[in-house]
């Protein structure tokens, strides 16, 4: 299924506004920075391209926010993902029973797929594969949209 | 009339639609089998689901239906359901299921069948039943919840709990329906499910609403299937959760290897922006190379990021005409308060006359 043009477009403009936001902040960094910069921007980009209507993207962005700088994020669209989100976290905890053996291939699977995506430990196991669907597609257009980047700075060497 | 409303209502959503009939038409059924057994209820004191199922199914499935049916009465109708369900689900919807669901419990001992059914059809809800009077029973296929693969994530956990319970309504019901064999089965839409138990299979509620679980879990993976290449012929759940997970990671490590060379590069991030505004086409791979060349120079002489708009604005009015004459989404454009970004306005000056001019 190759993701639709508007999605990457949707991306992209994304993108390239987080980008400019961290130009105007870190004036010089190393390759590696820049890498997680780029990195980082990206996934805020897909995520936010998604407006919200997906989990995965609402915990990409509430962790970005409480991780990294938090200038690329805005406040206001991710406080009530974290919150929501903190407050999952501290029913699953509460909930919880202690058993960490996983028995069986595909509970084992399914906890590595939880581990994948973003904000994956919190759903359940339908919700689990509606999201990675629609993570493997947004993933997807991510990547064209890098690699098609990557062809196009390349082709006046 | 109600017929007119219901048509008009579900007319632009087909598979809600579908799904709306199939439900109204077996709440019509339930009322005729109600009608032609017509045995007053012989308990009052249901107050339990345990209870429910010691009665005989008839008897069952008129006390279920004379309550729920004061409840439609009682209740307004919620907002039509055809439109909540192209986007997010209310919030206020779910509560009021979820009141309807608790007084499931509670069965009043309506003696007035009659009544109920004949101000059943008149209710706006969504289970519009007159709608549903003139259109065959279509058998739902289960992957029509594929369309729609995206579902706000709350309100599942309140839409599960209302199927759990008409689950075990519908479970009971099981000796009257033996004909029907097909079962219906879609969480995302519906509040309710109807499953109809298939012939032979088992019926207490745990059951069903495992089955129905199951079955939404394995359509989901067959879109999986064939989402990711190679694995439509590999049959076993562990086997093709693999296959997932291995694309997913790869994507992933796709990912970080495309940002290490786009950091690689160039020694500017600016010029990531230069290229892909010229470079950028409908298609992403057709890129406006002679376009390229021209920016390209600038990010050399700027290579911090306190970059001037100025110039920036003179290369995109200059290369916007042959790049962006081909895009195809002009109102795709998000303005800069869609966008969760937010930014500073003086990045919001420039793009906003940038996405004036590839308005053209």
């Amino acid at each position: 299924m190759r993701p639709c043009n508007s999605l990457k477009l949707e991306f992209l403009k994304n993108w390239i506004m987080g980008l400019q936001r961290w130009s105007f902040s870190k004036k010089e960094m190393g390759i590696l920075e820049r890498k997680k910069a780029i990195k980082l921007s990206a996934d805020i980009a897909m995520a936010s391209a998604r407006n919200g209507t997906t989990r995965w993207s609402r915990a990409l962005i509430a962790n970005a926010y409480s991780k990294h700088d938090k200038h690329l994020v805005s406040k206001g669209a991710s406080t009530e993902y974290s919150r929501r989100i903190r407050s999952k976290k501290i029913l699953k905890r509460s909930c919880r029973r202690i058993r960490r053996r996983s028995k069986g291939l595909v509970r084992e699977r399914t906890r590595i797929l939880k581990n994948l995506i973003p904000g994956g430990e919190l759903m359940n196991e339908g919700s689990l594969i509606e999201e990675s669907l629609d993570y493997i597609v947004s993933l997807r257009a991510q990547v064209d949209v890098m690699r098609s980047l990557v062809s196009a700075s390349e082709v006046d060497r | 009339m109600e017929l007119n409303e219901g048509m008009a209502g579900t007319g632009s959503h087909k598979t809600a639609s579908e799904r709306d009939e199939v439900a109204a038409l077996e709440s019509l059924q339930f009322t005729d089998e109600i009608r032609r057994l017509m045995s007053a209820p012989a308990t009052d004191n249901a107050s339990s689901f345990t209870a429910l199922l010691e009665l005989p199914a008839p008897q069952a499935v008129q006390l279920i239906h004379s309550p729920e049916s004061a409840k439609l009465i009682a209740a307004p109708a919620p907002s039509p359901n055809v439109d909540d369900f192209k986007g997010s689900f209310h919030f206020p919807f779910n509560s009021e299921l979820i009141e309807r669901a608790t007084r499931f419990s509670v069965f009043t001992g309506d003696g007035n069948i009659n009544d109920n059914n004949k101000t059943n059809s008149p209710e706006p809800t969504s289970y519009n039943s007159s709608a549903s009077l003139q259109k065959p029973v279509k058998s739902e296929p289960t992957e029509t919840e594929s369309s729609q693969p995206l579902v706000s994530g709350p309100t599942v956990e309140n839409r599960s709990i209302k199927r759990k319970d008409r689950e075990k309504v519908k479970g009971s019901t099981k000796k009257s329906k033996t004909k029907a064999k097909e079962s219906s089965d879609d969480a995302d839409k519906l509040p309710y499910v109807h499953v109809r138990a298939r012939r032979g299979q088992a019926t207490d509620s745990h059951s069903l609403a495992e089955r129905a679980r199951r079955e939404k879990i394995n359509a989901r993976m067959k879109l999986l299937q064939e989402l990711v290449p190679g694995c439509s012929k590999i049959s076993g759940t562990a086997l093709v959760l693999d296959e997932i997970i291995n694309h997913v990671q790869s994507l992933q490590r796709q990912v970080e290897f495309l940002s290490m060379r786009l950091a690689a590069v160039n020694p500017g991030i600016d010029f990531n922006l230069d290229s892909v505004f010229t470079a950028d086409s409908g298609s992403l791979m057709d890129s406006n190379f002679s376009g390229i060349v021209m920016p390209t120079m600038w990010p050399e002489v700027q290579l911090n990021g306190n970059r001037q708009q100025y110039p920036q604005q003179l290369h995109f009015d200059a290369l916007q005409q042959p790049a962006w004459g081909k895009e195809e989404v002009c109102n795709n454009y998000i303005t800069p308060e869609n966008s969760l970004l937010s930014y500073d306005s003086g990045n919001s000056a420039s793009l906003q006359s940038n996405q004036l001019k590839m308005e053209l």
